[in-house]
């Protein structure tokens, strides 16, 4: 299923981004986004991933067999499951490139703003759910750094960074990850946020470096519609965003070649990054946080 | 600069033009909308512009563009070159020196070499000099040069001669020397009026140009021999006395360098008398038979003058005969009888307007001295026998200059001899037929030979009783036929000269046409006609005869001699003053804007430089779309 469709799906049922962000503050964005995920959920599959007691149950046909207290079973014949409180055991770090590429937006959304959205949906789900989340941002460099915290009153925190953002400049990922990789000690999950406009061969790199310590990496690339498709029309100078020099190009012309570098870079990080263990996400900003929240889920219920 | 000049500079201002793309340029390269883009990346492997390529390029098809304008109007305006040597910057002086039959007074060349050295040495060393002789026409003796040394070696070196003065060619041709830059004319010359008489309009002098006149005193009079003809068996010399006083002079006849007699004479003062001699039954040159005719070949008349011009002191004349045309009658033996009947024709109307007469054997034809064959103008083949290759050779050759043959194809002309290469005397081939009585009867009664018998009229009285067969071709036309429809004359055209070919003989043999009084006239029309292209100049004046550098005298000109002498007018002493001088040149000035124009439009064609102007225009724009298709 292709983007597109994806957002053809899904807008009956989930905010649009552009809607999104006129909605007040952060905290609002983001429990409108979680709750909203959860409440379309038809089963939590990650409810329990605590290890602090709560009660036995009898065992019923469906429950996982390693929930299944064979002690018990042991000593009284029967099948009982054991019931846990939620309870941290996994951290999150949220890595978000705050990059100029990042303030691109051809329409109310810029890739910034989508990735702080994102990034603070992501922050108050993992908080809700009792993992402790950090937040880093960065461009060529560490822009700010939230240690990760279980605790509720964490997520302001981030929240209040994550409002804090501006724009940077040049994007140079490996840097950043090579820092973070050698500062996070404890396995966890790694959610990087970026446009992914550096080199593919150094990004690949530094998130290999997160696997080789044990973490779950998840990359989100954000792109903007126009980014994917190059709708312009008439002859144009583009200026880039970081260098500020331009180039003259006709559309028409130059579109299909754009379209086939663009595209062959995304294969490349699906592969590559496929190959690595790290789940890659294609993210247009034009389309719902949700599947952002699902592919972060989906990676969650991996690392229990 | 550079000396380069345009025939339509106001096309220059076209260039202007060249403005519209440096203004474009400056006020509408921001056309495209900018638009920041973030995925540059991607788009940077497109075919995209680099901004500083892209005006590295701008600027490229800017002057591209801006050099198409200015190469075009560039081409339109018709540039040239006016000449190599138009960088001299600090401009030219030419110095006119007058080496005209006026100038062969005693010590007066001499006045002239001493006023024109004066006039280089006067001339400071940051000019160039140039020194050009005229009379009637200028040449070139020492080009601009800053080296006034050269100048003044050429000036020992001229020598006057027997040239009439033309001020206007010289001026005309010291301008073209100055091409155009600022400078000086300075003319050393005795300021002879009938200078100006010839050629006013021929002048071209641009008004940046000053003419300065050196004068050179002139003799207090001249006698001189104007003319000199032969009339009546009379050698007759022309004398113009151009003083105040009346000249006495003795007038010496000369045919080559035999004396044939002296004349003394008084002129009386501002006239003229003529001195005669009588020369008829004098024999010239080397003939071996009796002249029956009037003088011929060349003469001169001489007289001593001693203050006035040289050069008029001797005049030429090549005596033509003066009795008309010479006839030349080839014949198998030389014998009168062979040619008696065609004699006795021309001898009819012999003397002035008449004819000459000689008959020679055809063998003797090849020994006969030039001058006296040079004076032939028809050649009457009646016989053939002897005439050996050199004789053929020389026929060939007299024709081909000019001269007129009749054939008379007879008993005694074989064709053989006449037809066979190398060389080809008639190109019409004939044999001799069986006895068959004819007439006459012409085919183009409108023809010189036949238009005085109205048609056949009494050429039909003549019987043939026996003809050649002549083989018309291409090369030949038919005039006459005879009553059979055979040819009867036919006409060839050899270079210069006409054959006419009769399919019988003159000499009553084959036909009574000797004895018809149709005989007569048609013989006197024959040979007027054939010698109608021969009749030529025998006097030219200086000047008119190319390649015959200035001196008098005879001269050859192919198979002729003609005489060379001085123009009349140059001996006359009249002078105009400076200021009357400098007004012809003012008005030649006035009527050469349009002439320097035309100048310039010749040297501009042949130049032809807004051909590589337009053509580099034409690349410069192929230059700029293949640049501008070119992504940057």
């Amino acid at each position: 299923m292709t983007v597109g469709e994806r957002r053809g799906a899904s807008e009956l049922r989930f905010l649009d981004p552009a809607i999104l962000s006129r909605l007040g503050t952060l905290e609002l964005k983001a429990r409108t986004v979680v709750e909203g995920f959860l409440t379309g959920l038809h089963r939590s599959p990650f409810k329990g991933f605590s290890v602090e007691f709560a009660e036995y149950r009898q065992y019923l046909p469906g429950d996982p067999l390693q929930t299944i207290d064979w002690k018990v079973y042991a000593r009284s014949d029967r099948l009982y499951v054991k019931k846990f409180e939620e309870e941290t055991n996994v951290e999150c770090h949220l890595l978000l490139d705050v990059s100029g590429s990042m303030s691109y937006g051809s329409h109310a959304v810029t890739k910034l703003r989508y990735g702080s959205m994102l990034a603070a949906s992501l922050a108050y789900l993992m908080n809700r759910q009792r993992d402790a989340v950090g937040l880093t941002t960065f461009d060529e460099r560490i822009v700010s750094m939230t240690p990760p915290s279980a605790r509720p009153s964490h997520l302001r925190s981030i929240l209040v960074a994550l409002d804090s953002i501006a724009g940077g400049s040049k994007t140079n990922v490996t840097r950043p990850l090579q820092q973070l990789a050698e500062g996070i000690g404890k396995r966890g999950i790694v959610v990087l946020i970026s446009d992914l406009l550096d080199e593919p061969e150094r990004i690949i790199d530094g998130l290999r470096h997160f696997r080789f310590r044990g973490s779950d990496v998840i990359v989100f690339h954000l792109l903007d519609p126009a980014e994917l498709t190059f709708p312009f029309e008439r002859a144009t100078r583009f200026r880039d965003m970081e260098l500020g020099d331009e180039v003259m190009a006709v559309p028409s012309v130059v579109r299909e070649r754009y379209l086939e570098s663009l595209n062959a870079a995304i294969e490349r990080y699906k592969r590559e990054l496929g190959s690595c263990g790290i789940d890659y996400s294609l993210v247009d900003t034009s389309t719902p946080l949700d599947f952002a929240l699902m592919s972060y889920l989906s990676t969650r219920g991996r690392a229990r | 600069m550079f000396g380069l000049s345009f025939l339509a500079p106001l096309f220059l201002a076209g260039a202007v033009a060249a403005a519209i793309p440096i203004l474009l340029h400056l006020f509408h390269r921001r056309a495209e909308p900018v638009v920041d883009f973030a995925a540059m990346r991607y788009l940077r492997q497109a075919p995209v512009e680099q901004s500083r390529r892209r005006r590295v390029r701008e600027f490229v098809l800017l002057a591209l563009r801006v050099a198409a304008l200015a190469l075009m109007a560039f081409a339109f305006a018709r540039p040239y070159f006016a000449s190599a040597s138009s960088a001299l910057a600090d401009g030219a002086t030419v110095v006119l020196v007058d080496t005209s039959a006026s100038l062969t007074a005693p010590g007066q060349f001499e006045q002239v070499r001493t006023r024109a050295a004066d006039v280089i040495r006067r001339v400071p060393v940051t000019q160039a000099v140039a020194v050009l002789s005229f009379a009637h026409t200028a040449d070139l003796v020492s080009p601009l040069a800053a080296d006034h040394s050269l100048a003044l070696a050429a000036l020992s070196q001229l020598q006057p001669g027997g040239g009439a003065t033309s001020y206007a060619a010289a001026l005309r041709r010291a301008g073209e020397e100055l091409a155009g830059r600022p400078g000086r004319i300075v003319v050393v010359t005795d300021l002879q009026e009938s200078g100006w008489a010839t050629g006013m309009t021929d002048g071209a002098l641009p008004d940046n140009v000053t003419v300065d006149v050196e004068p050179v005193v002139m003799p207090s009079g001249n006698l001189a021999l104007t003319s000199l003809r032969i009339e009546g068996g009379e050698a007759i010399a022309g004398l113009s006395n151009y003083s105040a006083d009346a000249a006495t002079a003795q007038v010496v006849f000369a045919a080559g360098e035999r004396r044939l007699g002296a004349v003394p004479l008084t002129v009386p003062p501002q006239g003229s008398a003529d001195a005669r001699l009588a020369v008829a039954g004098i024999v010239l040159g080397p003939l071996s038979g009796p002249l029956s005719g009037p003088l011929s070949g060349p003469l001169s008349a001489t007289i001593a003058d001693a203050r006035g011009y040289a050069a008029d002191n001797v005049r030429y004349a090549v005596a033509d005969g003066d009795g008309g045309i010479f006839v030349l009658a080839v014949s198998a033996s030389g014998n009168p009888a062979d040619s008696l009947y065609l004699e006795r024709a021309l001898t009819i109307a012999g003397g002035a307007g008449g004819f000459q007469f000689r008959s020679i054997a055809a063998a003797a034809l090849s020994s006969l001295d030039d001058r006296t064959f040079g004076g032939v103008d028809v050649v009457a083949i009646l016989g053939s026998r002897g005439l050996d290759q050199r004789g053929r050779q020389r026929l060939a050759q007299f024709v081909e200059a000019g001269g007129g043959m009749l054939v008379a194809a007879g008993p005694d002309v074989e064709p053989d001899m006449l037809t066979q290469s190398p060389a080809k005397v008639v190109k019409t081939g004939w044999q001799v037929r069986d006895a068959v009585a004819t007439n006459f009867a012409p085919d183009d009664s409108r023809h010189p030979v036949f238009r005085l018998f109205g048609g056949a009229g009494t050429l039909s009285n003549v019987t043939f009783s026996r003809s050649a067969l002549l083989k018309a071709g291409a090369e030949g036309t038919v005039i006459a036929r005879y009553t059979d429809g055979t040819p009867a004359v036919i006409e060839e055209r050899t270079g210069k000269g006409r054959v006419l070919l009769l399919a019988s003989d003159l000499n009553y043999r084959w036909n009574d046409f000797p004895l018809q009084p149709s005989f007569v006239p048609f013989v006197h029309e024959t040979v007027r006609y054939l010698a109608a292209s021969r009749a030529a100049r025998t006097e030219y004046l200086v000047g008119e005869l190319p390649g015959h550098g200035t001196s008098t005298g005879v001269v050859m000109i192919g198979t002729r001699q003609v005489a060379i002498n001085i123009d009349p007018r140059e001996s006359d002493p009249g002078v105009i003053t400076t200021d009357a001088f400098r007004d012809s040149v003012a008005r030649i000035q006035t009527l050469t804007v349009q002439e320097a124009g035309v100048a310039d439009q010749q040297r501009e064609d042949g130049q032809g430089l807004w051909r590589y102007g337009l053509l580099l225009m034409l690349l410069t724009l192929v230059g700029e779309g293949l640049i501008g298709r070119r992504p940057g």
